[in-house]
């Protein structure tokens, strides 16, 4: 296992005055790595590359630039402020200035003159607090996604062992799990009637995989016989769905929502809408959704499965004999939903069940979560999102190619390392409009032409092409850019800068 | 002349800084820092040039550094003049330089002394 590194916090210093970022260094530097920063700007920039880095900014009010509260607006837009802590340090007790501060996200609030101790304090309750939440985090996120997991697998076993006996493949219990889920869904969009939440579905299509747990008190001669049934044999058979009642009303966890509605699926999916089903002969809204639900689910997925005594039905087919009332009657609206969710339901039924059975969770998990507001930049997503940082960076390097990206608020531009070196243009440069360097790169109206380009496009069609001419180790070449802009997910979208690659045109080639 | 007589001749609170500071060499080393501050410079230039908004900026910095290093007097002189720019009364502002500019040399010929030995 590799040894893990020592954690040592990183802190981002943001103030005018070099005195001032002198004095927090001398303070902080024995147990804090520390960056610095001259202004607002300089300090999105860190952030912009380095925020996963970042355990705390120390932002100063009064910079020039970018001064601290647009700093704040910076890191809400791309909501760093939700995982880096910022304390304000300033002279401003403006009470007006304190209230805008904490109103943007600031944490915490030191003022001038600075005191070793009240800063030491501060920094370290402060990253720490962050740090805790972040763990916590990460915690419960783990425990959901466990508990989900354990959950499914469970009454997956079990659902295979009334599979296994019955001889019939481990499917057809996924099955009606995924359609019981599908209509259920379908339901909640179409009535209030019922009390259908997420919960509940999740509940109810997990319950679903038991419906038929009461066959294995079947002999198995009955059970597996090929070819029709006896009257006898039959009116056997049809216990089964008591013998799955009496079992579940057996289990210990009575006020379990789960073993309630596996109670009412056992024991009544055999029931008719018309009155005319099996074991209570129970009516219309007599009998309770859940079992409405996985009886049509159960007849779908027999006529639509090979079984000993008949060929498997196609999907068009066996909707079909369902809506003619050949397979037994249900509620208008249920067959409503059979009906509109026809499309989902050929696609889901094809998928791999296992691996809808994981993505099932992995979907619950992320559902779960979303009900926390406060966990959704969780240790997981910021992982994901630093190892694509880390592809596109190292891509970046390697390439041979000029590459940039262009944020226009703050007006940042960032360069792959052969753009850089090229241009002769740092990595970073912000403001460039208002660069000398960049100015002498390229010809203003050139860049305002193709400025003006990119805020001209759309969403759905955000390349542009560019023919124009930069100077390129240290002459004027012809280039061609391609390049395509970036919009954001408002509505309506907001124009937030682009990226592309600056291809030299052969000379020869204009001749 | 000890760091003690530098605070006394520039009207500091010595006391009050190494409270917060913890060790005399690090109130030693920001006061020796103080002279290649620049924001002093700043503030008289843009004032002088009417550039009113950065003159706020700059006697905002030197009244944030002064504070930390607890060099009362030209704090409070800075402070006044912030508050004078911050509230645009620029002809007060421009009143009040005369009294920064002898607060710094004061101060700043405090501080050459103590480094004199």
């Amino acid at each position: 296992m590799p040894q893990k590194r020592e954690q040592r916090y990183t802190i981002l210093v943001a103030d005018d005055s070099e005195m001032n970022r002198s004095i927090l260094r001398s303070m902080l530097e024995e147990s804090y790595d520390i960056i610095e920063a001259e202004d607002g700007l300089q300090a999105v920039a860190v952030l912009q590359q380095r925020e996963q880095e970042i355990s705390l900014v120390l932002l100063d009010i009064v910079m020039p630039n970018l001064d601290g509260f647009g700093v704040l607006s910076a890191m809400n837009k791309y909501n760093w402020i939700d995982s880096v802590p910022v304390i304000m340090i300033s002279a401003e007790s403006t009470h007006t200035f304190i209230e805008r501060a904490y109103d943007m996200g600031v944490t915490d609030y030191i003022s001038r003159p600075f005191d070793m101790m009240v800063v030491r304090r501060r920094v370290i309750n402060t990253i720490m607090l962050y740090a805790k939440q972040r763990r916590l985090a990460a915690m419960v996120n783990e425990q959901i996604y466990q508990k989900e997991k354990v959950n499914n697998l469970m009454i997956s076993i079990l659902s295979h062992i009334v599979e296994f006996r019955n001889e019939e493949s481990g499917l057809h219990v996924l099955h009606i799990q995924t359609m019981t889920e599908i209509l259920l869904k379908s339901l909640a969009r179409k009535t209030d009637k019922y009390v259908l939440d997420r919960e509940t579905i999740n509940l109810i299509s997990n319950a679903s995989t038991l419906h038929d747990v009461g066959k294995i008190c079947i002999p198995s001669e009955v059970l597996n016989k090929p070819g029709r049934f006896t009257n006898e044999e039959f009116a056997i058979m049809k216990q089964h769905s008591q013998m799955g009642a009496d079992m579940m009303k057996g289990v210990p966890f009575q006020d379990e929502p789960l073993v309630k509605y596996a109670y009412e699926i056992c024991r009544w999916h055999h029931e008719r809408y018309d009155g005319r089903g099996y074991p209570d002969g129970l009516k219309g809204e007599e009998i309770p959704i859940s079992a409405q639900v996985v009886a049509l689910a159960d007849v779908y997925d027999a006529l639509t499965s090979t079984r000993v005594y008949k060929p498997a039905h196609s999907h068009e087919k066996a909707l079909t004999m369902i809506l003619n009332g050949e397979c037994g009657t249900f509620q208008p609206l249920l067959l409503e939903c059979l009906v509109e969710s026809s499309d989902i339901i050929q696609q889901e039924m094809a998928v791999d069940t296992v691996t809808r059975g994981d993505q099932r969770i992995m979907e619950n998990t992320a559902a779960e979560l979303g009900q926390y507001e406060d966990l959704s930049a969780t240790d997981r997503t910021l992982f994901i999102l630093e190892q694509e940082r880390t592809i596109h960076n190292f891509f970046a390097s390697i390439s041979p190619n000029i590459l940039f990206r262009y944020t226009s608020t703050p007006p940042m531009l960032s360069l792959s390392p052969v753009g850089s070196q090229r241009l002769g243009l740092e990595e970073t440069t912000v403001d460039p409009y208002h660069n000398k360097r960049v100015q002498e790169l390229i010809d203003l109206d050139q860049l305002a032409e193709l400025a003006q380009l990119l805020q001209g496009t759309t969403p759905e069609n955000p390349v542009v092409e560019f023919d124009g001419s930069v100077l390129l180790d240290g002459r004027f070449k012809p280039v061609h850019i391609i390049c395509r802009a970036m919009w954001s997910f408002e509505d309506p979208p907001q124009y937030t800068g682009a990226i592309g690659k600056v291809l030299e045109t052969r000379e020869e080639e204009n001749r | 002349m000890t760091l003690q007589e530098c605070y006394a001749a520039l009207e500091g609170d010595y006391q009050e800084v190494l409270g917060r500071l913890y060790s005399e060499a690090l109130v030693q080393k920001f006061v020796g820092k103080f002279l290649s501050d620049k924001s002093f410079q700043l503030l008289q230039d843009t004032l002088k040039a009417g550039d009113y908004e950065e003159a706020f900026r700059a006697a905002h910095t030197l009244k944030g550094v002064t504070q930390n290093l607890s060099f009362t007097r030209l704090y409070q002189s800075s402070h006044e003049i912030t508050e004078a720019l911050r509230t645009k009364d620029y002809d007060l502002a421009v009143q009040l330089l005369p009294k920064v500019e002898g607060d710094y040399t004061r101060t700043a010929e405090a501080i050459r002394a103590y480094q004199g030995g």
